[in-house]
């Protein structure tokens, strides 16, 4: 059991070492579109995340927790990017 | 593993915190909202740590749809 979980651990910590270097272009993005990537990324990589603690923890109920947040995550972006949209063509 | 869960929750606080400070720090209205976002989003994600995926889908749906979407049509207004 113990090396089961020792497999996770590794992509674990490398997906919270990505979502930090994320979160650093989230903190000091000059302009707003840096800025909506980096929540972009950061989205995808949770994620990738919960389907890994749902592989980890053998519930497939986890597994539909990260189907539902990935159908739900990108609206956020697609508002943001058609806001985007309306003042650049101004 | 235990530790290894330690050390997320620690982690994914941490942000949701920083997140939450940039969200009242920001100048800017939509830097602010984004910043918001992220908070939320880890809210979800620690509820989803705690074991309460139930709570972790309506977060995720509440936070990062419906929040985000009525703060973008409200700034829009205000230009």
């Amino acid at each position: 059991m113990n090396e089961f979980f020792k497999i996770f651990i590794i992509p674990g910590g490398l997906l919270l070492i990505f979502m930090l270097l994320s979160l650093v272009r989230l903190i000091l993005g000059p302009t707003t579109p840096d800025r909506i990537v980096a929540l972009d990324t950061i989205n995808t990589l949770v994620v990738a995340g919960m389907i890994l603690v749902g592989a980890a923890y053998e519930e497939v109920i986890y597994v539909d927790v990260a189907i539902v947040y990935a159908l739900l995550s990108y609206i956020g972006t697609l508002y943001v990017a058609k806001y985007l949209e309306g003042r650049t063509k101004k | 593993m235990n530790s290894f869960v330690e050390i997320v929750h620690i982690f994914t606080l941490t942000i949701m915190i920083i997140a939450a400070l940039l969200a009242v720090i920001f100048k800017k209205l939509l830097p602010s909202v984004i910043a918001l976002s992220v908070a939320s989003l880890l809210l979800s994600l620690e509820f989803y740590l705690l074991h309460a995926p139930d709570v972790a889908i309506a977060e995720a749906a509440i936070g990062a749809g419906l929040t985000m979407a009525i703060f973008i049509f409200a700034i829009r207004g205000t230009r």
